[in-house]
C-alpha cells in the first residue's frame, strides 16, 4: 500500500486560536499546500488558507440557464414545431405553458450540478482511503483538535522541513502520513459488496412488503386497479333503484342532428320536400350510396333485377315502374327511413342527409331510363 | 445634525410644499377619479413600507432570531411610518364612491355585485380598514413601543412578552394584508378576483420594508452610526431580498398563468387590459424591475454582501414597488398609463414626506436596541 514516501506531515493544535496563528507561519515557508482539518468550521479559515473561491457557484449558474434553456428548446419544438397543437385556444407555441417546465429542469440541472460537481468533479470522490482518516490523530481531530497539515505537492518534499515549521509554529503533536492509496475503487469485491447490499435491501423491503400486507390488511398498498367505485355500462349496479348501471335518457329526449320527421305515415310524408341541390356532388355521394346499399335487391339501374333476386325470396320493388315515378320525394325519403315490405330501416346507417342524397340518385336513375327527346336535346345543348 | 443634512431637510420640506401645491391643484382640477387613484397609490404604497418592515420586526421575534437585533432599531423607525398611514387611509375612504363600484347604487342591479353588496359597501370598507389600523397600530405599540422602552429599563421580560404576541401579530398581519389588498385594490374591479392577491400584496409589501431597511442601514452605516454591523449583516439582507424577488416573481407569474390559462372572461380582464396599449410596456417593465434586474444584480455570492450593489438593488426595488402598485392601481382610469403633474405632485409630498418622517425618526434615541440582551450575539453573527 505505502511506497514509502510521505503524502504530509499533520500538526496537531489545542485551540482554533493556535491553529489560526500557525497557519501564516508555516505558509511563508512555502514548504507545501497547506490544508487544515478541524472539528467545526472555523470563521475566515478559508481566507487564512488562501483557498480559491469554489468555482461550483458559477458551474451551478451556468447549468441552471442551461437547464432552462434545454427545457424551452424542447417544449418549443414539440408544441410548436413537431407537433403543433392549438390546445385550449392558446397558440401553439406560447411561452406561458413553457414557464413551470422550465422552471423544474432548471432547477433539475442546477440541483445535480451542486450536488455531482462538489462530490464527483471538486471532492473527486469516492476516494477510499484518505491517509488522515487511517491517522492516529482522526480520534483528536474529530473531538477536540485542530490539526495544519503540509501535503506533499510533488517529488521536493521535505518531510523534516514541514515537521520542524510545524513544531516552530507550536504543534504539540506531529504525525507524517504514507501516501494513500489511490488504486482503482471499482473493484470486484467492491462490486460484489454493493450488489449484495441492494440485494439484502430488496429481499428486507419485499419481506416487510408481504408482512405488512398479511399482517395488516386494513391497508392494502396496493389494490391493483380492481377497486374501483364506479358503474359499468351494461351491467347491472345496485346503486340505483331500478338495479341498472346505465341510466335512461329523459323522456322526450331527442339526439343530436336526428329531429323527428314530424309526420307519422308514408301518405304523409308526401309534403316532405328534398332540402338538397341536385348537384353533382350530391348525385355522386347518393350513388356511392345506392351502391353500397341499395343496389344488392334493387339492381344498379333500380329496375328490381339485381343478382339475389334469385336465391332471396322476396321480390324487390321495380323502382322504374310508373307506381314509383309518380311517387313524391318524400315517400321515397320515408321508405328508407322506416323500411317497407321485406326492406329493413336504413335509419340507422344513414344519415338524414345521406338519405336525401338516395333520394335525389333515385331520382336520376328514373329520368335516365326514361328520357324524352327533350332531356336529350338538353343534354346536348351542356 | 452635520451642516449637510440641515440642508438636506431643508431640500426635502422645499419639495413637500412644492407636492403639496401639486396636490390641491389636483384636487381641484385633475378630476376626481385621478386625484383618489393617485392618492390610494401612495396610501397603499405607504402602508405596505410600513407594514413590511414591521414584519420583519415581527419575525425576528417570532423566529428568535440574532443576526438581525443590531438593525432592528432600523425597521423598527420605518414601521412607524403606519401612523401617518392612519389619517392617509381615513382620508382614502372619500374614494371609495368615487372609483369603487361596489358602492354605487347601480351596484345592487348588477347580479355578480349584489351578492357582494354588504362586504363592498362603504360603511363596512370603512370599518374594516379602520379595524386593521387599529390592529397594525397595536402591533407597533407592543412591538416598537416596547422595544424603545428597553432601551431605558434593559429588561430582557420585554424579549419573552414580543416573542409570545408575535404569532398573534403575523395573524393581525396576514388579516391586514389581505383586507388591504382585497378592499383598496381588489375592489376597484370588484367582479375580479384572484385568491393568492393577498400574498401577491405580501410579496411586493416585504420587499418594500426590506429595501426601505437596506437604504437605512447604509445610510447609517456611512455615518457611523452602526458600529459592528458588517458585511454578513448586509449579506442577509441582500439574500432576503434576493429570495423574496423570486417569491414576488413566482406569486405573480402563477396568478397571471393560472388566468391566461383557464381564459374565464370574468378573470382574464384584469390581464387584457394590463397587456394591450400602453400598459403592456409598464407590465414588461415592471417584470424587469421587479425581477430580471434585481434577480441578476444579486445572483452571485460577493453582490449579497456588496453594499454599494445592495443600495443600488434596494433603490431600484422600492422604484420597482412603486411602480407595481401603480400597475396595480392606475389601469382602472381609461385611456392607458397616465403620468403627468398630478402624479409627480403626490410623488413629491409623499416621498418627500415618508423621507422626512423616517429621518426624523432614525434621528431620536439610540441606533440599536441597547437593551435587548441578546445585541452582543447579533453584532457577532458571522455567516
Amino acid at each position: 500500500m505505502s511506497s514509502g514516501k510521505s503524502f504530509a506531515v499533520l500538526g496537531l493544535f489545542d485551540t482554533p486560536d493556535a491553529l489560526m496563528g500557525a497557519i501564516p507561519q508555516v505558509g511563508a515557508k512555502k514548504l507545501g499546500a497547506l490544508e487544515a482539518y478541524t472539528p467545526y468550521p472555523l470563521h475566515g479559515i478559508d481566507d487564512a488558507l488562501e483557498r480559491r473561491r469554489s468555482p461550483l457557484g458559477g458551474m451551478v449558474l451556468v447549468m441552471g440557464i442551461l437547464g432552462a434553456i434545454t427545457a424551452f428548446g424542447f417544449e418549443y419544438w414539440i408544441s410548436a414545431i413537431d407537433y403543433p397543437i392549438v390546445t385550449g385556444g392558446k397558440a401553439p407555441s406560447s411561452w406561458e405553458a413553457f414557464v413551470p417546465i422550465m422552471f423544474e429542469v432548471t432547477v433539475l440541472f442546477a440541483t445535480f450540478t451542486a450536488g455531482l460537481g462538489m462530490l464527483l468533479l471538486l471532492n473527486k470522490l469516492p476516494f477510499f482511503g484518505h491517509p488522515v482518516l487511517s491517522s492516529d490523530a482522526i480520534k483528536a481531530i474529530t473531538r477536540d483538535r485542530f490539526a495544519l497539515a503540509i501535503e506533499s505537492e510533488g517529488e521536493g518534499f521535505d518531510a523534516e522541513a514541514a515537521k520542524a515549521a510545524l513544531l516552530a509554529a507550536g504543534a504539540t503533536q506531529i504525525e507524517v502520513l504514507p501516501e494513500p492509496d489511490r488504486g482503482p475503487f471499482l473493484t470486484s469485491d467492491y462490486i460484489l459488496r454493493v450488489a449484495g447490499g441492494i440485494f439484502a435491501a430488496c429481499v428486507v423491503a419485499g419481506l416487510a412488503m408481504y408482512g405488512a400486507v398479511k399482517l395488516f390488511p386494513v391497508l392494502p398498498p396496493m389494490s391493483h386497479m380492481e377497486d374501483q367505485p364506479r358503474l359499468n355500462a351494461q351491467k347491472a349496479d345496485p346503486f340505483f333503484k331500478d338495479g341498472f348501471g346505465m341510466r335512461m335518457p329523459v323522456a322526450g329526449t331527442v339526439a343530436r342532428g336526428y329531429l323527428p320527421l314530424g309526420v307519422a305515415s308514408q301518405d304523409e310524408a308526401a309534403s316532405l320536400v328534398n332540402p338538397l341541390p341536385s348537384s353533382p356532388q350530391v348525385l355522386a355521394a347518393g350513388k356511392k350510396i345506392f351502391h353500397n346499399r341499395c343496389e344488392l335487391c334493387h339492381g344498379a339501374l333500380g329496375n328490381g333485377v339485381p343478382t339475389l333476386t334469385a336465391a332471396y325470396g322476396a321480390k324487390p320493388a321495380n323502382l322504374q315502374a310508373q307506381q314509383f315515378r309518380d311517387y313524391p320525394d318524400g315517400k321515397i325519403f320515408w321508405a328508407i327511413t322506416m323500411g317497407k315490405n321485406a326492406m329493413p330501416s336504413h335509419a340507422a346507417d344513414l344519415t338524414e342527409t345521406q338519405r336525401w342524397e338516395v333520394v335525389h340518385y333515385v331520382r336520376a336513375l328514373q329520368r335516365a331510363q326514361n328520357a324524352t327527346d327533350e332531356d336529350v336535346k338538353e343534354a346536348g345543348t351542356r | 445634525m452635520s451642516q449637510q443634512n440641515r440642508s438636506t431637510t431643508n431640500l426635502l420640506r422645499g419639495t413637500l410644499a412644492i407636492g403639496a401645491v401639486g396636490v390641491v391643484a389636483a384636487f381641484l382640477k385633475a378630476g376626481p377619479e385621478r386625484f383618489w387613484a393617485n392618492w390610494l397609490l401612495w396610501f397603499v404604497l405607504l402602508f405596505t413600507v410600513g407594514v413590511g418592515s414591521l414584519f420583519i420586526v415581527a419575525l425576528e421575534h417570532l423566529v428568535n432570531a440574532k443576526w438581525s437585533v443590531p438593525i432592528r432599531r432600523i425597521p423598527e423607525r420605518i414601521a412607524t411610518l403606519l401612523i401617518p398611514v392612519v389619517p392617509i387611509g381615513l382620508l382614502a375612504i372619500g374614494a371609495l364612491p368615487v372609483l369603487f363600484p361596489g358602492t354605487r347604487p347601480e351596484a345592487l342591479h348588477n347580479k355578480i355585485l349584489a351578492g357582494k353588496a354588504f362586504w363592498l359597501s362603504l360603511p363596512f370598507v370603512s370599518v374594516r380598514t379602520v379595524i386593521v389600523l387599529a390592529l397594525l397600530i397595536l402591533g407597533l405599540v407592543v412591538l416598537v413601543g416596547g422595544s424603545l422602552k428597553q432601551d431605558q429599563t434593559r429588561d430582557p421580560a420585554f424579549n419573552i412578552r414580543a416573542r409570545k404576541f408575535a404569532p398573534a401579530f403575523m395573524a393581525i398581519f396576514a388579516l391586514a394584508i389581505t383586507l388591504v389588498a382585497f378592499d383598496w385594490i381588489s375592489g376597484l374591479t370588484p367582479e375580479w378576483y384572484s385568491d393568492i392577491f393577498g400574498v401577491y400584496l405580501f410579496a411586493g409589501a416585504f420587499l418594500g420594508g426590506l429595501a426601505a431597511t437596506s437604504l437605512a442601514v447604509l445610510h447609517l452605516k456611512d455615518q457611523d452610526r452602526l458600529e459592528g454591523v458588517r458585511k454578513d449583516h448586509l449579506y442577509n439582507l441582500g439574500g432576503f431580498l434576493f429570495a423574496f424577488t423570486v417569491f414576488w416573481s413566482y406569486i405573480g407569474f402563477a396568478q397571471y398563468m393560472l388566468m391566461w390559462y383557464a381564459n374565464l372572461p370574468d378573470e382574464v380582464i384584469y390581464f387584457q387590459t394590463r397587456l394591450t396599449g400602453g400598459w403592456h410596456v409598464v407590465t414588461v417593465m415592471l417584470a424587469f424591475l421587479h425581477f430580471v434586474m434585481p434577480f441578476f444584480a444579486l445572483v452571485t455570492r460577493d453582490a449579497k454582501g456588496d453594499g454599494s450593489r445592495l443600495r443600488r438593488v434596494a433603490y431600484l426595488m422600492l422604484a420597482a414597488h412603486i411602480l407595481d402598485i401603480y400597475w396595480l392601481i392606475f389601469p382602472i382610469l381609461p385611456g392607458g398609463p397616465h403620468f403627468s403633474w398630478p402624479e409627480a405632485s403626490f410623488a413629491l409630498l409623499f416621498l418627500s414626506g415618508a423621507i422626512l418622517w423616517v429621518r426624523g425618526a432614525l434621528q431620536k434615541g439610540e441606533d440599536m436596541p441597547v437593551g435587548d440582551p441578546f445585541l452582543k450575539e447579533g453584532l457577532e453573527f458571522r455567516l
